[in-house]
Order: structure tokens, then sequence, then C-alpha cells
């Protein structure tokens, strides 16, 4: 890509201490079908490149979808422009960028069936089959079938000398089925978020079985009692249900930048300040949380972020204890690390990089435990499957969460399906009130296609993973 | 128009195959510096570009988005959607598109924004830090200018467009336990100080120096505008016709019923200058004054081209939010009731029940406790899960409209018995 080159020498020609440049193509390819007809099918393709000027302890960053010699020449230049206008104000708080070595790589998501080869008409027919299950069932109003496949195409280049080419996809489909009864309405889902995989993930998942499960669901949830009043009692949380939890309360609350204040305007602060680190006790001791930018199949494996540093894993949580971050190099020097972790990442190439949750997750339990064994050992308690509300207060300590489908446990056996179910707690109550947590074998991962961060707003995407788990004398209940 | 949308148009229009289209065009101009702990962390320039264009054949309909506007793009961006609409099943909830239409005379654009340099936005940026660092404080946030062209094409003979400005500055101080924010949003430059803005800050702050923790409870509130205005925005976002006759939202049947409070009117207008009203949505649809709640009465509900085909009624769209206020200053609403709380922001409003209406979200930025009509001290940020349309029936007073965004002139709210849940320890 001859406009690396290009860039990189204007860059030091300009004075850039660092300086990189991205060309992105992404495209994302979204079938909506709601009742039998067709809202979306669409193909959207951004392409363009973004190029960063560091110098003076300040970043400058300009895109253009232009691309010539003299495009890329004038984005350089409007990029070192703006960083000078930065520096002037960071006198007394110059940034500083981390270490890091150059690189020449490339990565590609394995995918043994490429979604762009298969037909769209045998993608639509499947979503009318499935549309169809939904609908036969009385009382199902509404059917939804979303489905995105997403691809980047990049090549990275910085003053460092690193050249890369990452070709990175995902593929998502979510369908919901929403019940009406009685005056009342409610909507269940499947939805296990996304993978960094291809078409034989949804060849592998019977989504016209499923959707006769999220029909019956739906009209089973519709149908059920409210479960009343709030008090203290025991949750058994699913791991579909726990990739929204952890993401909201561990993840964003360890991203460094937010930590730093970075993001206090907009997203907030974090809790988790610095001088807690490897002392704060945030869960139980059987909380493990590890960052893993490798996770086979993780929305944010992709060889290397947008600071042209590689995937890495490291425990963010240890035996309860916070550990670590997720850093970028330049949030990794204001804390003294001496490298970055990793977790610069952009969404479209006109976005700037910022520090994100890394492919996070709760590492399964050491003990055998299956979530059947952990219900008949439950005598009074909720058991919530799915995503459902979610709220968090902007230090990431309050929150409450809602569900997708409740089942009440009495006596070791689910008892009674219930719906309008919440439930509230706060960091570090909930992590460390978690004292039991299903084995291996039960562990699943949840990407997440959509966490919203920053100004200008970027949507990234990370995945979590969890085994079933359970949570003693947390506040469930009504919300009025 | 834009010279570059004629020559787009041109294109599409010659090289289109396809019984129907309707191509839409947003071009922007993004000056974006964002400061942290007194300094800049992110700092961004650029253009962009979106094309979209939707195509039938029958109906068989497809789409197709690309940000360059080369031809070998464009023939990508044609082929492309017409060979998806070819292997698409027919919708059969597709319409044609919209014809030609006589659309509204709507200022959206001011030359003092356009004319806004990056030195002077970051000079801005240094005298909110210098002023923050005089008070020993800390500031974070973003001064922002937009500028914006939009266009909509159809084969049916629709064609519009529009720009708009947009300035936009914010700061969050913050300073040992105290942590409060401001922000400005507007079509005008023009209209910003950095002093009024700033003194406004150190207002606000000043009145959460002593702090004292409060537990949750249900309580009478003063919601000052940005507050009610992120409510309102989740709460107009349900407000969808086809949805609520299907049965999924509180507003079934409830079309011409005293729904909301009497206190409570909503309306969409083009005549107030400092909201944003764009002239026609992507579907075609022509913005024109509309009354969605009078008095507390669900005169009329979003509805899109299919549904009101279906229902024989007119479509339309909320384009903003203009809700009526009144005279109340803060300090006499104050004396309205016997104790209650100053709220200056929500963050975080989620869904809870979508039947019932009800969301949750948090106090922000600011929760001053008054008694006996005075501030008394500032408390605890709390939870509430609350039915917006619900707490308009207990709205007791309304204050002077303000534009917290620039889509929403809304004025400060007095209302009964808001419905706190939970609290934090900051």
């Amino acid at each position: 890509m001859k406009y690396l080159d290009l860039a990189m020498n204007a860059a030091e020609r300009l004075g850039a201490e660092y300086a990189d440049i991205r060309v992105q193509k992404t495209t994302d390819v979204v079938i909506y079908l709601q009742n039998l007809s067709l809202k979306n099918t669409s193909n959207e393709v951004l392409y363009g490149y973004g190029i960063r000027f560091f110098r003076d302890g300040a970043w400058g960053f300009a895109h253009s979808n232009v691309f010539s010699d003299e495009a890329v020449l004038k984005t350089v230049s409007r990029a070192a422009e703006i960083a000078a206008l930065s520096a002037s104000v960071n006198k007394d708080k110059k940034l500083r960028l981390a270490p890091e070595r150059s690189y020449i790589a490339k990565y590609e998501t394995p995918v043994k069936i490429d979604p762009r080869d298969v037909p769209m008409k045998e993608k639509v027919e499947l979503m009318l089959e499935v549309n169809r299950t939904m609908l036969a069932f009385e009382g199902v109003k509404r059917a939804m079938f979303y489905l995105v496949m997403h691809r980047d195409d990049k090549f990275f280049g910085s003053t460092l000398g690193t050249r890369l080419e990452l070709n990175t996809q995902w593929i998502t489909p979510m369908i919901t089925a929403t019940a009406v009864y009685e005056g009342d309405s409610q909507s269940r889902s499947f939805n296990e978020g996304g993978k960094a995989t291809g078409w034989e993930w949804i060849e592998s998942l019977n989504l016209t079985e499923k959707a006769k499960q999220i029909a019956e669901e739906a009209l089973i949830k519709v149908k059920a009692e409210p479960l009343g009043p709030e008090a203290r009692r025991t949750l058994i949380l699913d791991p579909v249900h726990l990739g929204l939890t952890m993401h909201e309360s561990v993840g964003h609350a360890t991203e460094l930048d937010r930590v730093l204040g970075w993001e206090a305007d907009y997203a907030g602060i974090s809790f988790a300040t610095p001088e807690k680190l490897k002392n704060y006790r945030y869960g139980s001791e059987i909380v493990n949380f590890v960052g893993d930018n490798t996770l086979n199949e993780g929305l944010a494996t992709l060889g290397f972020d947008d600071d042209g540093v590689p995937g890495q894993k490291w425990h963010i949580i240890k035996d309860g204890i916070l550990n670590e971050y997720g850093s970028t190099r330049d949030t990794a020097m204001e804390i003294g690390l001496e490298y970055s972790r990793g977790c610069n990442r952009a969404t479209y190439y006109s976005d700037q990089p910022i520090n994100r949750i890394p492919n996070l997750y709760l590492l399964p339990g050491t003990r055998e435990l299956s979530p059947a064994e952990l219900i008949a050992d439950t005598e009074d308690g909720i058991y919530i499957q799915g995503q459902g509300s979610f709220s968090i207060d902007q230090h990431r300590v309050n929150f409450q969460f809602g569900g997708d489908f409740f089942w009440e446990i009495k006596n070791g056996k689910l008892f009674r399906p219930v719906k309008k179910v919440i439930y509230k707690s706060c960091n570090p109550e909930f992590w460390n009130s978690c004292d039991a947590i299903c084995d291996e074998r039960y562990w699943r991962p949840f990407g997440v296609i959509n966490c919203g961060k920053g100004q200008p707003s970027q949507s990234a995407r990370m995945t979590h993973g969890a085994a079933t788990a359970r949570f003693r004398n947390i506040r469930v209940g009504g919300s009025q | 128009m834009n010279k570059q949308f004629e020559q787009i148009e041109k294109y599409i229009r010659s090289h289109c195959q396809a019984d129907d289209y309707s191509l839409s065009i947003s071009a922007s101009d993004n000056h974006q510096t964002r400061f942290a702990q007194n300094g800049i962390t992110q700092h961004i320039a650029g253009p962009r570009l979106d094309i979209t264009l939707e195509v039938a054949f029958g109906q068989r309909t497809g789409s197709c988005s690309v940000n360059q506007d080369d031809e070998a793009t464009l023939a990508y961006l044609v082929k492309t959607a017409e060979d998806i609409a070819k292997l698409n099943r027919p919708d059969p909830e597709y319409l044609p598109s919209t014809g030609a239409q006589t659309l509204p005379d709507v200022n959206n654009s001011d030359p003092s924004t356009r004319e806004l340099e990056p030195a002077e936005m970051v000079e801005i940026v240094q005298q909110a830090i210098d002023k923050a660092k005089a008070y020993g404080a800390t500031v974070s946030g973003m001064t922002e200018k937009h500028v914006y062209e939009y266009c909509l094409f159809t084969k049916n003979g629709f064609a519009g467009s529009d720009s708009l400005t947009q300035f936009g500055h914010s700061m969050t101080l913050k300073k040992e336990n105290v942590e409060t924010k401001v922000s400005h949003e507007a079509k005008d430059f023009a209209s910003f100080s950095l002093e009024q803005e700033f003194g406004r800050l150190l207002s606000q702050a000043e009145s959460l120096l002593t702090m004292k923790d409060f537990d949750a409870c249900k309580i009478p509130v003063i919601l000052r505008p940005g507050a009610i205005g992120e409510l309102l925005l989740y709460m107009g976002w349900m407000m969808n016709r086809r949805q609520s006759d299907e049965g999924f939202t509180p507003y079934t049947g409830q079309l011409g019923q005293p729904f909301f409070g009497e206190k409570f009117s909503l309306r969409s207008t083009l005549k107030e200058p400092r909201l944003y009203a764009r002239p026609f949505d992507h579907e075609g649809i022509v913005s024109r004054e509309i009354s969605w709640v009078e008095n507390g009465i669900l005169q009329n509900m979003p509805t899109n081209r299919h549904w009101a085909k279906e229902k024989n009624a007119q479509p339309q769209m909320l384009f903003n939010y203009f809700v009526p206020g009144g005279k109340a200053s803060e300090e006499e609403m104050m004396k309205l009731v016997p104790r209650g709380l100053i709220i200056n922001r929500f963050w975080y409003i989620r869904t809870v029940d979508a039947k019932a209406g009800e969301f949750t979200g948090m106090t922000r930025d600011g929760v001053l406790y008054f008694e006996d009509g005075k501030v008394k001290n500032a408390v605890n940020n709390l939870r509430f899960n609350e039915i917006p349309h619900d707490a308009t029936r207990r709205i007791l007073a309304l204050g002077k409209q303000e534009l917290p965004f620039l889509y929403a002139y809304i004025p400060t709210m007095l209302i009964n018995n808001f419905n706190f849940v939970d609290k934090t320890t900051f």
C-alpha cells in the first residue's frame, strides 16, 4: 500500500515524534426481517484513512476518503496542524507514549464459510422460515430476525516501521418473538451476540428449532406472574446475562482512560483507581477476570490494536483482587506502566482510536459443577437467562439489571416462570457475593457488537464469557 | 443545491435501472477537540460523506451505502443495490417512493459557526482550562463544530435538501468530591459565551460543596431542562403509532384520550428559530406544525408511510421537541412543596418495562436538597424507576423554556413524587 510510506515519510518531515496511518475499508451487510417484511437489506461500505500525528505531548488526527497523493499529504498536514494546536494547550500536561517495537505482520480471522459466498436468497429463506415458525404460535404478534455480517480490511503503517495487514470479520444473528396477552406485551430473544467466525456458525445453530423455543418462552413470559416487591434473594445468572453484567461493571470500570478521567465529561470515570491496584478486593476469591485479545473467535481478536500493539492475555482481576487495567500506549505511561496492553481501537477509518475493553471473561470454576447442580443446591432464588434492561452510574459502582427470561427457584427446583424482574447491586458488593461458578464445560462466550463510547461516539466490539454463576443476598424484585 | 450532490443524483438518474429508487446523500465537515483533566486528549478533523441508494424492482428491495463519489464507486452502489433487490423476496409492506412535495422554508444554518476556525476553538479550550486551574479544579469536555448538508431524491420526483450548522461546548468540572457539568449546543456559535457558561459551572460547583447522605424515596423534584430533555427523548422514541396499535406500548388505545397530565403539551415546530427542524425525513415525510400532546390529550403519534396507509392516516414524524413552559422560577418552585430535590442531569436511561413505558436511570452532575423554599445542601446521586407519561400527571409547575439540545426547547418542571429507588455513595 503505497500511501502508508507516503504518509509516514511526510509525517517525519513535518517533525512527528510518532505518526501512524490506518487505511480501512469496512463492509456491513445487514438483513432485517420483521413479520415476513424485509425492513432492511443493505450493504454499506466505508473506505478511507485516518492519520495520527503525535508531537510535543499532543495528538492531531485527520481523516479523508479521497485516495490520491495530494489528498494524503494534505491530511498529514492537517493532522500536524491540529497536533500543534493541541500541544499549545498541553504545555503542562504532555502525553507520552509507552515504548513499542515495530512489526511486519498479517492477521486474518479464521473462517470456513465466508458469509459473502452464501447467496442472499439462501439467507433470506432461512430468515423467513424462522419468522414463520415464530408467527405460527398464537399470541406471538411480532417476529424479528436481525443478521449482520461485518468485515474490516485494514492496512496499518507507523513511523516505527510497523506495516500490518489485518482482515477481520464477524457475524451476528438475533431473533426475537414478542407476545401480547391480556394487556401486557413481552419479548424473548435468542441472542448469543457476535462471533469472529463464518457462516458455519449460523449453520450449527439450528435457528428454526431455536425459534420454536423462543416463541414458546415469549408466551410463557407474557402469561407469567410478576415477581413482586424487592427482597434479598439468591441469583443464578446464565453466561449470556453475565456477558452484559461484566461488560458494564468490570469492563468499563477497568479501562485505563476512564480511570484517568479522560471520559469524565461523557461516559464518566471509574471507582477502580490506581491506588487500588494489587490490593483492592473487587470480588470473592473465585472471581478471576482475564483480558485476552488472543481469544479464539473473540471479537477483539484482531492481531494488533490501532497503536500497532499485538494481542495479549493478562489478569484484570486475580483471585478477586484488582490486578491491572486495559491500557493503550498513551494511557499506560500515565500510571507508570512500561507497556501497553493493546486496547486502543477505532471503529471506522474516520475515528481516532480510544481505550477499549478487551475480550474480557470470567474464568470458570475449578471444581465440577453444572447449572442443574447449582439450581439443586439453591433453596430460594431467581434464575435469569439472557439480557434485558441495564443501567450503571458514571463511576461504575451502582447498577440495575433486568434479564430476558426468569424462573423462581424453590427448594432446589425451577418453581415457576416469573416476569418484571430487576435486581440492584453495586461494585464490589455484587462480585464479592459470588459463591459458585460452574465449570469449564458450561463456559460460553457472548460477543458485544455495539459497545458505545467516546465523542464522537464509536461502536466497538469485544467478547465476554462465563459459566453460569451464583450470587447471594442481592436485592431482587419489582421496580416501583 | 450542493454541486457534488447534483452530480451524484445525475449519475444515479441515468444509470439506475430499478423500477423505483430513493437516493439520500449527507456530507459533513467536522472539527472536534476533546479535552480532559486540563489537557487535550483527542483532536479530530475531517469530512464525511454518505450516499445511500434504496431501489425496488416491483416489491423486491435492496439498499447500498458508500462514502465515495467517483464513478467506479457509484457504479458499485447501483449494481449492489440492484443485485440485492433482484435476489430478494418481495416485501409485503413495500411502498413506492414519495413524489414531489412542497417543502417548508427552514433555516438551520448559521454563518458564525461556518466561519469558526480551529485556532479559535482551541483558544476556548485554553481559556476553560485556565479558569478551572484558577479555581483549583480540573475540567474535561468537548468543543465541536459541524457543518452538515443533506438531500433526498426519489425516482418519483421528490427533491429536497437541508443544511445545518452545529456548535457545541461542554465542560465537566471536578474539584475534590464535587463534579458538575454544563453544556451548550446551538446552530450558531455567536450565541455562545464562555464567561456565561463557566459562571454557571462555578455556581453549580459552589452549590454542591456541602454534601449529605440522602436515601431513595418518592419526593418532589425540580428537573432542569437537561434532565427532562433526556427523559422526554426516551418517551418520544416509544410514541410510535404502529407499535401502539399492535399492542407493544403504553399508548395502545389512547389516541384522543387524556393520557398525560393537563399541564403537559408536546409539539414539533418549524417556527422556533433556535430549534433544529429538519424539513423532511428519510421517507420524504414533510415536516409540519404538529401537536402530539395538547394539555394532556394524546392527539397524534409518529406514523410511517406504510402504517399511515394501513390506518388511512397522515404519515408524520417527531422532528423536534417543543414543550410549552410557564413562568415559575426555581425559587418559586421550591416554595410550592415542603421539600424536594433539584436535578441537573440524568444518565444511562434505559427501558425497564416497554409495555408500561417505564424507564430507569441515574442522576448526575449535581443533586440539591431543598426544604422550606431554600437549598439546604447537596446530596448523593440516586436511581429512579419512573414512567414519564405518568410523571407528567404530577407536574406542579413549569419554568421557562431553554435549549438543552439542538432538537429540544423545553422548560424546567416541578414534578411531585418522583420515584427514586436506590442511591449511590457519591
